[in-house]
């Protein structure tokens, strides 16, 4: 940690220790500079999920020939501001027959794992909160915690659409998360680590979507299913399923599923650019701007797909995971093998 | 598996009205679909017998609200039968117009909202909308109301085309032409609609017979069946109508043929605008009341968007003595007991969506 | 074609046998002396019309079913139960289809309750008003008012 910010969280950590007459600690100075980038993280994933959910409201309607949120602030910019701020002043309603403690208590825990998948995601080559050597492992352990939390809480609104939505959820994880990970076994087998800092470096001078566009096809396709983007949203299809697992869930629950929906595309986006498109590298500009500009411009491009493709059947997904992306990746992995002996 | 039980409706995002069916789940495939209806039941049948005839045309324009003139048109010309009243020569060509116009709306409404309830497609649905609210500003000037008209009179119409009519539809009609022209080439290259549409809720020829469907559903399983064409009525006859229909039998060919009526539609709004002839087209006044007849039966049949309304009619005096409606959506609403059995629960909203009902004409 | 409500079966199974697969509606109408049923069918093929139709009695009328000719009779001939308390033999058409009221009399029969007929509207005789001028002495057609509409189209 050796970012402006870090040492600036040192300093602040040492005065604070000094006002109040502790000695001094390299693992107290550790800790609050630590919680320090944390909440940076945390704050700058809220902007991000804020501007996200500006963008795709106005991007979308502009598909739609509507004009998205004008009345608002400045181009409608404060609208998820009064939404967010509508449904957690609304009243929470825990249907009869659901498990109060696992109803409740499923939703803040998948908002956590996000918010501590995007904390283990290095933001610039000097600003993260914690470069582990198997990062990308803990990044995706975390995610595919997800649709079994969400199976959870669909059960335990005892609502027969929402338990007919965490099904299919388990349905789609049982089948992306194989290809996912093959996926990501030829990426670190390519950098030769977990680390996402050594995987950006790699791709100084030529970034992996070169190296296997394969790969890379698999990969995005993938990580929309596994992040039930549409045309995989089955989880909330809302002409079928009303809203799937959110059909009993109250307003300010809702709210947090908001913020998991959207933290979860920051996540997604983020992992493709670390992953495929060369991170923070980039000519001229600061690396900041560059992942910055890469993340919008991927998350983007999952919003037009969700505005121009239709939902796709359960049975169809399924065999899509199994026939075509499994072995895709495998000849991708078999690819990259080939690839890493002929560098060596 | 255990066998699951679950509600859709009567308030569901899907259904377009309050319509409920109670699925019988085997894991993810339909075994039995019970439809439940009524909950818009206003009792109109028996209402109109209370009412003088020309009371009545605002209370069909409800029956269908996404294709009103059709309905009020199909219950105009039923009382002209019984009455034995006349429609001028321009009045037949106008409402020709208005009811193609009106066929080419309510079709429109029904490609957005049956692309949204296939995949969610809502920019489709935002199209649709936009390219229908055009048409309605048309219907507009044509006759003054914007979702409901009661343009017809007996004999004749309100209200004549206004001067700059023709123009302004011609420009339309060239519009929507090419719209509908691209919305179904982009639907018909995506390979995620074809597979959500084809093959899903076959009707076999001799199936849709049996099943008494009407209407677009019909045509889609290959029966060339078209009231306009079988059994004419105004200028259909003058008129080049060809019967669009499909051999598919699934939503996909239901879908193929609501897309071509929608070209043959524009098709023959343009040859009504070129060959309508100059005159009088303005039918009696609301309040007139014509001869009187005496138990006089009589038996309408119109083409609706929806498929054939056929109206029964029994005149005594000033008002019906017995009316009773074929409402072509609570015919194909039944369908929905047979058509999903074996499919999946998500190909439920793909043949909800393509038969077309309007509950509000399912419960008359 | 009217018939005797005995022949009805093997009138209708004839009919099947002829090509009038299609059934267009049944309904029936209350002649306040008896009941009298209608069953229209067609033939697609070449469009020909046949309506069969046979007197009940107003206590206790019953029908058979024709389920097993055509499906499309499923429907209609509950709405004919409920609506007109026909019985149907042969099949269980007891479940309210449309509404569920608790009247002794089913809605349709002319014996039904029923709030007095409207009487807001005055007719007025045929020969007398019509082409009559209006106020700025048009008649016919000028009568119209024409509609501008200042939008755009497109």
């Amino acid at each position: 940690m050796d970012s402006l910010i870090t040492t600036m969280g040192i300093k602040i950590a040492s005065a604070i220790q000094g006002v109040l007459g502790i000695a001094q600690s390299a693992a107290i100075n550790y800790g609050i500079a630590a919680l320090l980038v944390g909440i940076a993280v945390m704050i700058i994933v809220t902007i991000f999920d804020y501007l996200f959910g500006w963008i795709e409201r106005k991007l979308v309607a502009k598909i739609h020939l509507r004009h998205g949120p004008t009345r608002v602030g400045k181009y409608g910019l404060l609208q998820n501001a009064a939404d967010f701020l509508k449904l957690f002043a609304k009243e929470n309603i825990i249907p009869a027959n659901a498990n109060r403690l696992l109803f409740l208590g499923s939703l803040p825990i998948v908002a956590a794992i996000f918010a501590l998948s995007a904390e283990v995601l290095p933001l610039t080559p000097s600003f993260y909160g914690v470069d582990l050597t198997l990062g990308l492992l803990i990044v995706f352990v975390l995610i595919s915690f997800v649709p079994i939390l969400i199976f959870i809480a669909g059960w335990a609104s005892g609502n027969k659409f929402a338990s007919i939505s965490a099904q299919r959820s388990v349905m789609m994880l049982i089948s992306y998360e194989i290809p996912l990970f093959i996926v990501i076994a030829s990426v670190a087998m390519l950098a030769k680590s977990f680390s996402f800092i050594s995987i950006v470096s790699a791709q100084s001078s030529l970034w992996y979507v070169a190296l296997m566009p394969l790969g890379f096809v698999v990969f995005f396709i993938a990580l929309l299913a596994e992040l039930e983007r549409p045309p995989f949203d089955l989880r909330e299809a809302d002409s079928e399923l009303i809203a799937g697992w959110l059909t009993d869930v109250g307003a300010p629950l809702y709210a947090i599923a908001l913020f998991i929906d959207y933290t979860r595309v920051f996540v997604g986006s983020m992992l493709i650019v670390l992953l495929f498109f060369g991170g923070w590298n980039g000519p001229y500009l600061p690396p900041s701007v560059w992942l910055a500009i890469k993340v919008l411009a991927v998350a983007i491009f999952v919003v037009i797909v969700r505005a121009t493709t239709p939902r796709m059947r359960l049975d169809r997904i399924l065999r899509l995971g199994w026939i075509w992306l499994v072995p895709l990746s495998i000849i991708n992995l078999l690819w990259v093998f080939l690839l890493a002996i002929a560098v060596v | 598996m255990a066998e699951t039980k679950i509600n859709i409706g009567p308030v569901h995002p899907s259904t377009h009205g309050v319509l409920r069916l109670v699925v019988t789940l085997d894991g993810d495939t339909v075994k039995h679909v019970e439809p439940h209806i009524g909950f818009l039941h206003r009792g109109v049948e028996k209402l109109v017998e209370t009412r003088m005839y020309m009371q009545s045309p605002s209370y069909m324009e409800k029956l269908d609200y996404v294709a009103p003139i059709s309905y009020d048109e199909a219950f105009v010309a039923t009382v002209e039968a019984a009455l034995g009243i006349e429609v001028k020569e321009r009045a037949q060509y106008i409402r020709v117009i208005q009811l193609e116009l009106q066929r080419i709306a309510s079709h429109l409404l029904w490609l957005g909202t049956a692309i949204n309830d296939v995949g969610q497609l809502f920019s489709v649905f935002m199209w649709c909308f936009k390219d229908r609210d055009i048409i309605l500003r048309l219907l507009e000037e044509a006759t003054g109301g914007r979702m409901f008209y009661v343009n017809m009179r007996l004999g004749g119409l309100n209200r004549d085309l206004s001067p700059g009519f023709a123009n302004h539809a011609y420009k339309v009609l060239d519009y929507l032409e090419h719209r509908i022209k691209e919305y179904g080439s982009y639907l018909e290259s995506n390979p995620v609609f074809m597979e959500r549409m084809k093959n899903i809720g076959v009707m076999s020829k001799a199936e849709a017979i049996s099943m008494g469907v009407t209407g677009p559903t019909l045509r889609g399983s290959g029966i060339d069946f078209d009231i306009r064409a079988n059994y004419p009525y105004y200028v259909y006859d003058k008129l080049r109508f060809r019967t669009q229909f499909e051999n598919g039998g699934d939503c996909f060919a239901r879908y193929k043929v609501r897309m071509d009526e929608m070209q043959e539609s524009i098709r023959l709004v343009r040859e009504c605008l070129h060959t309508i002839p100059e005159g009088d087209a303005i039918g009696m006044p609301i309040r007139l009341i014509g001869p009187q007849p005496k138990e006089k039966e009589v038996v309408v049949k119109r083409e609706l968007p929806r498929g054939e309304v056929m109206m029964y009619m029994v005149a005594e005096g000033q008002r019906p003595y017995r009316f009773s409606i074929r409402a072509p959506s609570f015919i194909n609403t039944s369908v929905l007991q047979h058509l999903p059995r074996g499919h999946r629960l998500q190909d439920l909203f793909p043949i909800l969506a393509s038969v077309d009902t309007v509950l509000a004409d399912v419960d008359r | 074609m009217k018939i005797k409500s005995d022949q009805f079966r093997e009138t209708i199974e004839r009919l099947h046998d002829e090509g009038y697969t299609y059934l267009v509606k049944i309904t029936a109408v209350d002649w306040k002396d008896r009941l009298e049923a209608l069953y229209f069918l067609r033939d697609l093929s070449t469009g020909k019309e046949e309506t069969v139709r046979f007197d009940l009695p107003l206590k206790a009328p019953k029908v058979p079913t024709i389920i097993h000719l055509y499906m499309a009779a499923d429907w209609y001939e509950r709405e004919l139960s409920e609506m007109f308390g026909i019985e149907i033999l042969g099949r269980d058409a007891k479940r309210l289809l449309l509404e569920k009221w608790d009247g002794k009399d089913p809605p349709l029969r002319k014996a039904f309750e029923w709030s007095k007929p409207y009487q807001g509207m005055e007719p007025v005789k045929f020969a007398e008003k019509y082409n009559e001028p209006d106020k700025k002495g048009k008649k016919g057609a000028s009568r119209q008012n024409v509609i501008k509409i200042d939008k755009p189209f497109m």
